[in-house]
Formats: structure tokens, sequence, C-alpha cells
């Protein structure tokens, strides 16, 4: 809301500075942006929250300021002198519909010469930036910002039987409004028609047809009071919004539409001459009475922390416009009626917040000693925190994107579901509305983006939600850890091996066969602890690099949360470590291509015995000539030690011969010599 | 031959042995030293050990012990320098520009954002505020009407949320993106009795065009403290402390009156950042409150039982700040470059 300085002060008279005045009311609950000089006004900023139209006019802030300064308030009671000819002899109002326009007012002031509007007024609309179009409008314009009442002006000659119909919108309804744009109506809204046409879209802008202009002679001022809801609703739905959407939006008040109509009449008579008409029509509601309210002065305490006095309580409260019904004996509570224009206070709890912020909020201590409690870390946290290690530690940078990608990068992966995805009904970024089934599109095109900036180590981890559809109720939301590297498959299932045994020394990762269409074949695995999924891991096949536009080889990873959660030993166990030394033993065996190294190693461990430490696999070489085709030699280690005592090196050569004798029954293993 | 004599025989070898042990730049040199001193055939403590022959019988106890010491002196040196000689690089033959770079080992970086999540988390853990989580795609219900924000409230609007457009309706309403962490305490509080000392977090949706300051979705962190007796005072020093911990030194904190729906009272939370030439600047924090009675019964909780206080604020602002990062979209670029800032 701006404001203007010099006009503010012909309600309030302020002896503060500028910047005083910003603080104050600042510090009361107006939030002040900024000031600009115009001439020699200043136009005021001051931030109006949604739960205070009262504050949408010139006046409303002068309440304000006159609380916050304690000095009076000089408002004016417009009586403008009245002709002998009655209203209700010249026009008819119909209100056909109460529910969109509780209460309809109409004056008619015939003989008005249209022209400028007088130096003073011309100022006060420059400084708050209303540009000036003729004397009536500018004055309806005027008395809007002087007590946030929109009016709306019609040129009473062009309305077609001088009479008005209050009534909802027909589906399909033209409408020109006054910026000179063609609307089309709908129902659940309320226009303002004669007996032929719409001529106004109630409480968001007027016609072009029935506009004030050079030949008006007649106007017919209306001030309404229109259903908050259904405006904001039509003004959203047509993209119009006004001055007068905007008050009536946030709900005005009822008692102020006299005011407003007899202050405009007013300065018409003064600046345009003209006949008023006598009284006034008036359609709909009587303004509903305001229920008193309680308010405990205990409450202020059991909710502030302080105690405030009953006189500067009922000073604030009577300041601020309510009327006190009554004191309770030993003043333990006060009953008070809130003014009409505040339509927020209706609870004990407002009464609270009026009197703490008027107040002030720096009575209110910094220091008071709020009881200990205790709190600990969630296992989830904990978790996290590890893994987080890991990445980091293996040299990946934490990245962090957006929840939504569109539908090509949504199809490009999703291995957890196979239902489509949650689609927002507006996209939210860039044409993205499809909230994400993977994390890894989004990390192959922020990849992207860095090879386009020319980096070259992009090492990139994120830890997020991913949205599954679920047949009822909410969506499940799993939380995911997607790598995308540069490194190829093993080096990739490697920093998760590492990343989950961090977590449980004892778990051990399994991989699985696992084909998709992004993925390069063969170089690609599901991975599970214990049988269950923990995710997956796998290079990007050529295709996938061309669908993300990719010059570098990737390697993705994307794994479920919840499974660490589950197998992480968060408190691990010491266990006795054996003091003998231990003895290994390095093989080199020739097997078929087709062997895996999970079965071998299967075959080892059962085989070595209870001395087996542990298995250390090396490489794996081939070489037609030497070894033979489909050939592969596995070359590892066993370490072994005893509990018991040290181990020797016959013993650990009978162990050796043992693993050599079962690879060679199990898998057609050759020692290579 | 006196004992004393034979004594400071032995104190010269061993000093000079010693000596020579210490200074000697490579295997060889060693070796040379060793046969010098320690050889078994004419090393100098070999030669010496001839004396002991000529100390007399009462002093011989004496002159053997001096002389076994020296020999221990003298081996533990030899060791000593053979150790010293060992761990000198195999290069040592090649000499080493000591200012080349050493061998880095790559190292990842946490998010800022994550980092500031977790330094806040850190803090409000410390005043007894535990973690609690909740989805990011709500119901209506959740999102609004439990947080004192009814249908007709311009919040609700279809243009200012991000509804769900394959969702169907559930019992609580369509679904859509949570606006505001606030959700998560309905949910704690519908799931306990209170009291309640809860910190929520998380990512949250707002349909703002992307630009220097703005992103349709960022970060939220939330306090939520209910129970018996809770004031407004108590909301300003959980602050105050909260704040003091943030920025390593005290600072004071003003409110300034607000409006949220789901708080009654309501403020702005400003930190007094710096005076400058007696001028206090503040620094907006966020938004907080006493919980709206109409939010403690939406969970069935009783307004004249309990009373409670809320704070929200936005990591983003707030990581920003710290950091001097000019522009949030950075955020989500996510160019490694400005990842390894952090």
């Amino acid at each position: 809301m701006l404001v203007s300085w010099n006009w503010l002060k012909q309600y309030v008279p302020l002896t503060v500075s500028v910047e005083e005045f910003e603080r104050r009311l600042t510090l009361a609950g107006l939030n002040h942006e900024e000031t600009t000089q115009q001439g020699s006004d200043f136009a005021i900023d001051l931030e109006v929250t949604s739960n205070r139209p009262d504050c949408l006019g010139h006046i409303g802030i002068a309440r304000e300021a006159a609380v916050v300064f304690n000095t009076p308030l000089a408002l004016i009671d417009p009586q403008p002198v009245e002709s002998s000819v009655a209203v209700s002899e010249l026009s008819k109002v119909t209100l056909n519909c109460p529910a969109l326009c509780y209460r309809y007012t109409a004056r008619v002031i015939r003989g008005v010469k249209i022209q400028s509007s007088p130096p003073w007024m011309l100022d006060r609309l420059a400084t708050i930036g209303i540009a000036a179009i003729n004397n009536i409008v500018d004055i309806t314009n005027y008395v809007l910002l002087e007590c946030g009442q929109p009016l709306h002006a019609f040129d009473f000659q062009r309305l077609d039987g001088r009479e008005i119909f209050v009534r909802e919108a027909r589906q399909g309804e033209k409408f020109e409004a006054i910026n000179h744009k063609s609307y089309e109506l709908s129902p659940g809204m309320c226009v303002i028609a004669d007996r032929t046409r719409p001529v106004a879209l109630g409480g968001v802008m007027g016609g072009a047809d029935t506009e004030v202009g050079n030949a008006t002679t007649d106007v017919l001022i209306e001030a309404a009071e229109f259903d908050p809801l259904s405006i904001r609703t039509t003004a959203r739905k047509l993209v119009l919004h006004s001055d007068s959407s905007y008050r009536f939006e946030r709900g005005l008040d009822p008692n102020g539409l006299d005011w407003a109509s007899r202050r405009c009449c007013e300065l018409i008579l003064e600046l345009a001459g003209g006949q008023l008409a006598a009284g006034a029509i008036d359609v709909g509601r009587t303004p509903p009475a305001r229920e008193p309210i309680i308010l405990r002065l205990s409450q202020l305490r059991r909710i502030l922390g302080i105690d405030i006095d009953v006189q500067e309580v009922l000073r604030i409260l009577t300041a601020l416009g309510n009327k006190i019904v009554r004191t309770m004996p030993t003043n333990e509570a006060v009953e008070a009626i809130p003014p009409s224009w505040r339509r927020d206070l209706t609870r004990e709890i407002d009464l609270v917040e009026e009197v703490a912020r008027i107040h002030g909020y720096d009575a209110i201590p910094e220091d008071v000693s709020v009881p200990m409690s205790i709190s600990s870390r969630t296992d989830r946290d904990r978790v996290l925190g590890k893994v987080r290690e890991s990445l980091v530690a293996a040299g990946i940078d934490e990245a962090m994107t957006i929840s939504v990608v569109d539908e090509g990068l949504s199809k490009a992966f999703s291995p957890w579901t196979d239902a489509p995805p949650i689609t927002a009904s507006t996209p939210i970024l860039r044409g993205a509305d499809q909230l994400r089934r993977s994390l890894v599109p989004s990390l192959l095109q922020t990849r992207r983006v860095n090879e386009a900036i020319g980096n070259l180590r992009i090492e990139l981890f994120e830890i997020a939600r991913i949205y599954l559809p679920q047949a009822s109720g909410l969506p499940d939301e799993p939380l995911m850890l997607a790598i995308a590297s540069g490194g190829d498959y093993l080096a990739t299932k490697g920093i998760v091996e590492v990343m989950v045994e961090r977590l449980n020394a004892a778990a051990t990762v399994e991989a699985f066969d696992f084909e998709h269409s992004l993925l390069t074949p063969g170089r690609a695995s599901e991975l599970r602890l214990g049988g269950k999924r923990l995710g997956f891991v796998g290079e990007v096949a050529a295709c996938g690099q061309k669908l993300f536009e990719l010059r570098s080889t990737t390697t993705i990873a994307e794994l479920q949360l919840s499974m660490l959660e589950e197998i992480a030993e968060l408190i691990p166990r010491s266990r006795e470590l054996s003091p003998y030394p231990s003895v290994a033993r390095d093989l080199n065996l020739v097997v078929d291509e087709r062997i895996r190294w999970a079965d071998l190693l299967d075959t080892v461990q059962s085989a070595a015995g209870s001395d087996l430490e542990r298995v250390e696999y090396r490489d794996t070489y081939r070489d037609p000539q030497r070894l033979g085709a489909a050939k592969k030699s596995q070359l590892f280690s066993v370490i072994l030690r005893k509990t018991g005592g040290t181990l020797t090196s016959a013993e650990a050569d009978v162990v050796r011969d043992k693993v050599v004798a079962a690879c060679a029954a199990a898998h057609g293993a050759a020692l290579r010599v | 031959m006196s004992l004393a004599n034979f004594i400071t025989e032995l104190d010269q070898i061993a000093a000079a042995g010693k000596s020579a042990f210490d200074r000697a730049a490579d295997a060889a040199a060693l070796e040379a030293a060793r046969v010098e001193f320690l050889g078994a055939k004419s090393g100098k403590l070999k030669a010496a050990q001839k004396g002991l022959g000529a100390v007399s019988g009462p002093e011989k106890p004496a002159a053997g012990k001096r002389f076994n010491e020296v020999k221990a002196i003298l081996e533990a040196a030899l060791t000593a320098a053979g150790v010293r000689l060992a761990t000198t690089t195999s290069e040592s033959s090649e000499s080493l520009d000591v200012t080349l770079p050493g061998r880095r080992p790559i190292i990842g970086h946490i998010h800022p954002i994550t980092q500031t999540i977790e330094e806040l988390k850190e803090i409000m853990g410390r005043l007894g505020f535990t973690v609690a989580d909740g989805p990011e795609i709500e119901d209506e219900w959740h999102n609004f009407e439990a947080l004192n924000i009814p249908a007709s409230h311009p919040a609700r609007d279809p243009l200012e949320n991000f509804y769900l457009a394959t969702a169907s309706a559930g019992r609580n309403g369509p679904m859509l993106l949570r606006s505001q962490t606030s959700t998560v305490q309905i949910r704690v509080m519908e799931r306990q009795p209170p009291p309640v000392r809860v910190i929520s977090l998380g990512r949250v949706y707002r349909p703002d065009d992307a630009d220097a300051t703005h992103y349709p979705m960022f970060h939220q962190i939330e306090g939520l403290l209910v129970d018996r007796h809770v004031t407004m005072a108590d909301l300003k020093s959980v602050l105050r402390l909260f704040a003091a911990s943030f920025l390593g030194h005290d600072v004071h904190i003003r409110f300034r009156p607000s409006f949220f729906p789901f708080t009654e009272p309501s403020v702005e939370v400003d930190m007094a950042w710096e005076t400058v030439g007696g001028k206090t600047r503040y620094v907006e924090m966020g938004g907080a409150g006493m919980v709206d009675p109409n939010v403690l019964r939406a969970v069935g909780y009783d307004p004249e039982e309990v009373s409670g206080f809320a704070f929200g604020l936005g990591v983003e602002r707030v990581c920003a700040r710290r950091h001097g990062i000019a522009d949030i979209r950075e955020f989500y670029k996510n160019d490694v470059r400005f990842l390894q800032q952090f």
C-alpha cells in the first residue's frame, strides 16, 4: 500500500519524522518497504498483510498511526447537500444474487461538469502512482485510496432503463471492460447489468460503454459489498486484477459503504457541480452485528509471558476502535466489541495479539530459561551421515536437484515402478511436471550441464525422495541414493560395497544380472542385501549417452536407503582379534569364461575352513594362446590366520590344496603354475 | 691401567662412535663406521676390551659394567642410524624438489544446503528438539485445514500451489506438493500427546518463477514446542539461543507483527546483526508465533491446557547469506566448481 505522507497528515497530526513513522509502524505490523520523494510529498510503501484489509486506505493507516503515536484521529463526516428529487424516482436496483453481492447502494448526481481534477488531488494521486482520467473517475479513485472502499461511477444516461440488476453472469456472456479488452463470462461471476447487458463486472471493473467521459452529465455512484471468494475466483479466472478486486478479495468494512458513497458525492458536488438526488438506494443485507469478545487478562501472561496493566489493555483496545462493554470485577477480564472494519478480530487470542503488538513486542524478554529436554539424532540421520562420509571419502560431490522431470527424462529410467508418474497440474520448472520415479535422470542431466561448462571430473551423488503412486492414499516416497560417476562398473560397485561395509562389516552385496535399455548389456546389475533388493548399478549405454547428450562414459547407481537403514549396525561390537600372524597364499586358477567369481568365491570360502580370514580378488587374465579360448585365469589370495596359535607354512599349504581341489571339482578349475 | 683411565677411554669411544653413526650419510658409510667401532676383530671397542684385563681385581665389576653400558649405547646408535637410512626414500640418490605439489587424495564435498541443514539440526538438537519427518506430497487437511487455512483463504488458490493432476482425491481432499513444512507438525501432534518438541525440515514447493532469489522448490526448517506454560518469552529466548549458537556470538531478537494462519500472535523475527555508527542493522530470520488455538484443536489438543510456539525459516536464504551466494539457482545447477567451494 502506497501512502502519501501529506495526505496521511490530513487525518492524524504527526510531528515525527518520516523515518520514525516508518520504524514505529513497522514495529506495529505495517512493514515498511521503501520511501520515495515525490516533489514536496513522500510515497511510503507499507506492506499490508492479508488479514488487514482495513489498512488498504489512508484512513486505515492513519488509525494505526494514531494508536501508535497516541494522538487523536481527525476524521470527517461528509454530508453532501441533497436536492428535493428522491433517488427512488430516478432509478432502481434489483439484487438477484445475494450470495455474490451482499449489499448494493447507489446515489445519483445529475448535471455534473466533466473536467480535470484540481492540482491538490492530482498531486496526491500522482504521489501514489494513480493516473488522472477526469474529475469524476479521479474522485472515485481518491475515495477508494482514502477509505479502502471501492466505488464505481456509471454514466447514468447510458444505463438502459436507468436501472441496475445485480445478477450472476450467464455462460458465454461477453463484456468489454474499461481497459477495452473483451471478456467471456461464466456463472459464479457477479455482473452489474442494466436492462439489456452487463455494464460492470461486480467488484472487479466497470464497462467501457457506460464509462464516465467528456459527454457525461449524470452519474450513478455504486458502493457495494461483494463476496470475497467469488471476486478472487473471477479475477483469477479472467486474469483481471484491479485495486477494487484486490480489496474485495480481502473483505471490507461492511459499515464503510455509506461513508464512501457520501464522501464521493460531496467531492463531486465540490469539484464537478450537479444536483444530488435525495437518499440512497440500498439493497441487500444489513451489516451483521459484531459479537463481543471476552479477554481474560490471565491469558496475556499465559501466551505472552508478561503482565500488561489493565489500564494499558483498555487504552489499547479503545484506541483500536473496540467498544469496551464492561470490565469484570477485580479486573480479571475485559469484554469488548471489535470495530466493524476489523473483521479479523473474532476470538480472545486475536485481542491478545492486538494488545501485544501495540504494547510492543520489545517488552517480551529474550532471556527466560526454557526447560531442558532430551533429544537424540535419529537413526536415519546417523545412517545418512555415514553414507555421506563414505561417498565424500570416495571423492564424490553431493548434488541437489529438483524433484520434477519432464516426460522424456521420466521415461528414460524408472526401475522402481511401472506405474505412470504423478503429474502436477501445472509445470513446476521449465515444463517439468512429472514427479520423479528415479533420481538417475536428474543426475545425468546435471552431468551434461557440467560437461557443457568444460568440467572434466564430474562425480556426483544425490540423496532425495522419489514418488511412487499407490492405489489409494498418499504416494510412497522412499528415500534414494543415486550416483553418477565417470568410473566404470566395478569402480562404482566398489564404492557401494565399501559404503555397505562401513554400515555393517558382515553385510555382503550380491550382484545379479540386470537388463535395462539405458544401460550397456552385461555391464549392469541388480544389487541385493540378504536376498532383498538394494538397487542397481550399471554403465550407461551408447544410446543412453545420446539421449542425455553425454560425451563421456558414465556409470550410474541407485539404491534404496531403507535397505541401508535396515542393515546398518550403528553401534558396531568389537571382536576379539587373534594375536598370531596371518599367512597368505596366492592362487591362479584357470576356469571357463562362464564361471562367475561369486560362485568360485563360495567354493573357496567353504573349502578353506575355519582358518580363512578373507579372500582378496586380484585380477582376471585372458590369453587365448596360453590359456585357450573361452578361458580365463582368476588371480586371488587367501589370507589365513589361526586364533589359537601360529599357522604354519605346512598348514597353509594344506588349506591351499583343499581350495584348489574343491574348485577343480566344482568348476573344473586348474591351478596355473 | 686405572679404572678412571679405562672409563675415560670407553667414554671417548662411545662419543666418537655415536657421532660417526649419526653422521653416516648412507649404508656404506654406516658399515664403515660399524667396522671401525664395533668390528669383531679390530673395532675400537674390541681393542678397549683388552684394557679390562689390566684393571685391578676389586674394580673389575665396575669396569665390566661400564664396558657393557657403552657397548649397548653404541649398538643402539647403530640400530637407530640403520632405521634412519632405511626410511629415506629409495630415490635418495636422486634429488627431490621439495616444492613439488604433494600427491593429493581427491575428497568429495557435501552440498552447502545439506551442510546448513545439518548445522541447524545440530543446534536445535542441543536445545532439545528432535527431528521429525513427513511426506512432501500432502492432502488438503494437513497442508491447509488443520493449519487453520479455510477453503476461502487466498493461500488455497490453485494458482498458489502445485496440485497434482493424476492423484485421485483421497479421504482428506485432493493432493498437492506441500507448501510448508508445518504439515509435519500436524502429523506429529496427531501421533502423540503433548509435550512436543520437534523440528521438521525438507523440500517445499511454491509456484514462483526461478530467479536469483526464488525457486519453485526450496527447503524449510520449522520448530515446534507445545507444552503447558509455553509463552512468547520462551519463543524469543529459544530463537536468541539458536541465533547466538549459529552466529557464534550473542545477538538480540526483534519481533515484528505479522500474519500467518497457523499462529496467533504471528511475528517476523529479526536478528540484531551488527551495530554500525550507533544504528543497529537487523537481518530477517524467518516467521514465528504462538500456535493458533484452532491448530491445537484440529489435532485434538486442548488450547486451555497447553500452548506452544512455532517458527520457520528458509534454508536457502540462510545458506546464501552465510556463504555470500548471490543466486540461489546455483544450489540446483550443481556446477562441480560451485560445490567444491564448500
